[in-house]
């Protein structure tokens, strides 16, 4: 049996597991204890449509985790994000849909079953893309899974018996657990406010797996290849191996994320998943930090809210119009944000969001000298 | 295996009954009383493995047994030559046990030195760290006839590669030992129960800044009398060192003040060791241990202040202008401090706090020092202005004294009743006494030596037949209470105009600026003072950079005319605090830094005077060459 070891002084550290830990200063503990009781809160101090909006978020940063693992850690370039998206929202949305219905639906209404099928139909898919990703690199796999986008998106359209088809587009998968619906009002609690503890409840599971992924073995072993590959090759890192089970936990999210996402509104339709989804989730991991779980999920949160934001800014800057009509007006101000936004992270802060709380913890780390 | 061998220690030590204290003894009762408390702690990649008292006192029974096996009889000597690591204190641990003696080895010194030692001590066996080291005694091996076996520690680059017969893996002689172990229960015990206070413990080896080495025989009574005084006499910090005090051990654990710190009060206070990675990482160790108690030569105090003057010189605006205001406030608390003996007034107490906040809290934990409760400088003369500087921030600074011969233990500075610029008060149990013709500082106390090893005239010309030792430090009282010491009696030196200097205030003054790493007064039978300075590269090099003085090697930053008139500010600044007959006249800048394989330093980094001024003999012409520029 061992002594503990000697208290506040958080750099000596007399194990791996210590070494290891997920939150190992007391700051850090104290910080996200505050952190999560402030987002439970957060349902009786908000709005209906702005708690929907946050529970979009939460998914959107399931989604942002499953791209940051594969972009981020292993280094894996892919555009084709929207594509497993698609493949788990349709998943589940089969599974779960009215058997009688004008679509493909096979009544399994429970999400304990949907959700986890939609991962692993997804991450299937990732398994059969992987094998691209170890031969090619760089640019060429970001043009290779692109042309997945293509090809999902033909399918989705064309195949109308699951998708409802273009323009009309079909109910998303039922939000129920044995047998009792998760997000309907009633006395306790409003249809969003249980929507989003429910997606933030999955959103930390999430995001705690892949923080213990990204601290294990593999990884290691991601951002070994991420950092130089060939040297990641001679050390002894199986890259057909890691890079497929990369692309294999990335998909199981995305898919996930994508069976989430539609529950928020309920409908959706093939349009959806176009190259712009990808894009999207590419600017929430470069948005947020490359490389950090908490990146993606500032990331997922900073894109989901940015047309509100700037809904918001119209109060502010009265000339900006909030016609589409006149000129200019908030929509082309959110374009013309979203893309500068992505230019400017890309030039002064390549590290993201979290990139700027790295530089200000930093500065008062190193308090009273600069290095 | 602890909860069966301890009972029969203390058995074996009971049935004995007059069995003296020794180290081994200390370590033996520790494991019995806290068996799972941390005792010592090393880095190995990356994680600080700790090792509890039990386990400690296992290996150090196995490393014994493994001892006797090898044939190792009491008084026979085993040296040790490593940096600090668990390996060593269990070797002077269990070789303390088995009654034999103990002789640290300097890694750093060269093959020829180590060969005089292991010759002239006569080691029978000798544990060696690694492949470096193994080299250094295989090249010497057939000089010290009494050299049998060398146990290496880090097999890379030996096992496989050498076949000498003498070599033995770490783990062999740990087997050898379990076997022993395991044939002859008890051996060890038995020998320690026999154990008497005139057995010699440790034999350190002296610097020798003026010649070869002397080894100084400590005694089992001389180091329990050294041990008792630092930890329960209060020799220390106040309240005295417990086992929930950390230290860093990081000084050469051949030196005698190092072995108080790590070796000794681990044992007597159960104090929790961490040994540094390296001598380089000692910044980072520093922040990642923050020990609660932390011996430091001025070099090292030194090393840190210049560090703190360039990285506040190179922070951010704000950072610096914050950081500068706020120590000049810990100048005047220091001041303050100095003043009333290290005592807080309620004016200093509240510009503390408040800097607390602001800059103290954080520097001190950037250097280290956040949780020292307990700094001493020792082993060397340090410059007031040092110290005064760390009680600013908040160190409670302690200047201490003692040497080889006299167990390390004469004097120090005690909490509360500082004086800067002594090295404090006789501790308990201590008579000294200041020889009224010579100025000549002596002691004598139960911690005094028993004699150099076979070298009567040495013993004779120290140590007097009523037991006071000659220092060889010339001192004076202050205020009847503190001593102040003026310098070594060898080195003091008489100008042309009769004046008596001692060199060592005037240097450590110049030490005192970050840009100053070493100076040597000259000065004796001449008609002024000169000296030669070696730079402090990391300050000076970014310091030049600043003004971007483009430069390539230190011989060509010291020939930079700019260097020269940086440094010539140094000196200048430290003339205006001096009478004229005390004042540097002239000075030459070394053209490269002193080296202890070119015996310039001793292994413990001391300036050899006479290698010094041999060596740069030129320059010290020039100096008194007339009508050269000052």
């Amino acid at each position: 049996m061992r002594t503990s070891r000697p208290r506040g002084r958080p750099l000596l550290r007399t194990s791996y597991a210590e070494d290891l830990a997920l939150l190992d200063t007391p700051a850090k503990r104290v910080s996200t204890a505050v952190l999560l009781v402030a987002a439970l809160a957060l349902p009786f101090l908000l709005a209906d449509d702005l708690l929907q909006l946050l529970a979009v978020g939460c998914v959107a940063a399931i989604g942002a985790i499953g791209l940051g693992l594969v972009t981020g850690y292993a280094g894996q370039v892919s555009l084709g994000h929207a594509f497993f998206l698609g493949i788990g929202a349709y998943t589940a949305a089969a599974l779960s849909g009215d058997p009688d219905g004008r679509v493909i639906g096979l009544g399994v209404t429970d999400i304990a079953l949907w959700l986890p099928a939609a991962g692993l139909v997804a991450a299937a898919a990732g398994v059969l893309v992987a094998p691209l990703a170890t031969r090619l690199r760089g640019l060429y796999l970001a043009i290779v899974t692109l042309g997945l986008v293509f090809i999902g998106q033909h399918v989705f359209n064309e195949w109308s018996a699951l998708t409802g088809g273009a323009g009309v587009g079909r109910p998303a998968a039922t939000l129920e657990f044995l047998g009792r619906p998760l997000a309907t009002t009633d006395a306790t609690a409003t249809r969003d406010q249980k929507l989003f503890w429910l997606m933030l409840a999955l959103l930390v599971v999430f995001a705690v797996a892949a923080r213990n992924l990204a601290r294990s073995r593999i990884g290691r072993a991601f951002t070994a290849i991420r950092d130089r590959d060939i040297a990641a090759g001679v050390i002894g890192v199986n890259l057909p191996r890691y890079k497929t089970v990369a692309f294999a936990v990335s998909s199981f999210y995305a898919g996930c994320a994508g069976a989430l996402l539609y529950t928020v509104t309920g409908f959706f339709d093939p349009g959806s998943f176009s190259l712009l989804l990808s894009v999207q989730y590419i600017a929430m991991v470069l948005i947020g930090g490359a490389g950090t779980i908490s990146g993606a999920i500032a990331g997922a949160f900073f894109i989901t809210l940015l047309p509100r934001l700037t809904r918001e800014l119209q109060a502010w800057v009265p000339f900006i119009s909030t016609q589409p009509n006149e000129v200019p007006n908030v929509f082309q101000v959110e374009t013309i944000l979203y893309g500068v936004l992505i230019i400017v992270f890309l030039i002064f802060e390549p590290r993201g969001l979290f990139g700027l709380w790295v530089r200000a913890r930093n500065y008062w780390k190193a308090w009273p000298f600069s290095y | 295996m602890t909860a069966t061998t301890a009972p029969s220690g203390v058995a074996a030590a009971g049935t004995a009954g007059a069995a003296a204290t020794t180290i081994a003894s200390r370590v033996r009762d520790r494991a019995r009383d806290a068996p799972d408390r941390a005792a010592m702690r090393e880095k190995i990649r990356g994680i600080w493995q700790e090792t509890t008292w039990s386990e400690y006192w296992d290996t150090v029974l196995t490393v014994g047994h493994g001892l006797l096996a090898l044939g190792i009889d009491p008084a026979d000597r085993v040296a040790v030559l490593a940096e600090n690591r668990r390996e060593w204190l269990w070797t002077d641990v269990a070789t303390v046990a088995v009654r034999a003696v103990t002789v640290g080895l300097y890694p750093t010194n060269p093959a020829g030195d180590i060969g005089y030692l292991l010759a002239h001590s006569g080691a029978r066996v000798l544990v060696a760290e690694d492949q470096e080291q193994v080299d250094k005694a295989l090249a010497v091996l057939d000089d010290c006839p009494r050299l049998e076996r060398v146990v290496y520690l880090e097999p890379r680059g030996v096992r496989g590669r050498y076949a000498h017969p003498a070599l033995l893996h770490w783990d062999e002689f740990l087997a050898a030992g379990a076997a022993h172990r395991a044939a002859h229960p008890g051996a060890v015990e038995r020998l320690m129960a026999a154990a008497t206070g005139t057995d010699l413990a440790t034999l350190i080896y002296t610097s020798g800044t003026t010649g070869r080495p002397k080894g100084a025989m400590l005694t089992n009574a001389n180091v329990d009398f050294a041990v008792h005084t630092a930890t329960e006499g209060g020799g220390l910090a106040s309240p005295p060192p417990g086992p929930d005090d950390l230290i860093l051990s990081y000084l050469p654990l051949c030196h005698v003040a190092e072995r108080v710190f790590t070796t000794w009060t681990n044992a007597g206070a159960g104090v929790q060791v961490n040994f540094a990675e390296s001598i380089a990482t000692v910044p980072a160790n520093l922040r990642e241990v923050q020990p609660t108690i932390l011996f430091g030569v001025p070099r090292i105090w030194e090393k840190i202040l210049a560090t703190v003057t360039i990285r506040v010189a190179s922070a951010s605006p704000l950072k610096r202008a914050v950081t500068r205001f706020w120590l000049r406030v810990s100048d005047r608390i220091g001041a303050r401090l100095v003043a009333t003996g290290g005592r807080h007034t309620p004016a200093t107490r509240l510009a503390y706090a408040i800097g607390w906040l602001f800059c103290y809290r954080a520097l001190r934990e950037r250097i280290g020092v956040r949780r020292v409760r307990y700094a001493a400088s020792g082993a060397a003369p340090i410059a007031p202005e040092v110290l005064r500087f760390f009680m600013g921030i908040g160190v409670p600074m302690h200047e201490v004294y003692g040497m080889t011969e006299n167990s390390a233990i004469a004097t120090g500075n005690r909490p509360g009743r500082v004086r800067l610029g002594t090295v404090g008060e006789p501790q308990d149990g201590v008579e000294l006494r200041i020889d009224e013709a010579t100025g000549e500082i002596l002691t004598r106390h139960p911690g005094v030596f028993a004699g150099y090893l076979d070298d009567p005239t040495a013993t004779a010309a120290v140590l007097e037949p009523d037991g006071w030792l000659h220092t060889g430090d010339v001192g004076e009282w202050v205020d009847g209470t503190h001593v102040r010491i003026t310098g070594r009696a060898k080195d003091i030196m008489i100008t042309a105009g009769g004046k008596n200097i001692g060199p060592a205030g005037i240097e450590n003054e110049l030490k005192a600026s970050p840009y100053v790493k070493e100076a040597v007064l000259i000065g004796d039978r001449r008609p002024y003072l000169v000296t030669l300075i070696g730079i402090e590269v990391d300050t000076v090099g970014q310091w030049a950079q600043q003004r971007r003085l483009a430069y390539t090697t230190y011989r060509d930053l010291t020939g930079k005319p700019e260097v020269v008139e940086l440094i010539r500010s140094v000196v200048d600044e430290v003339n205006d605090r001096h009478p004229p007959v005390e004042q540097v006249k002239r000075f030459r800048l070394l053209p490269k830094e002193l080296d202890q394989d070119d015996g310039e330093l001793t292994a413990t980094q001391k300036v050899r005077r006479e290698a010094v001024a041999r060596a740069f003999a030129g320059l010290v012409d020039e100096l008194y060459a007339p009508g050269g520029d000052r």
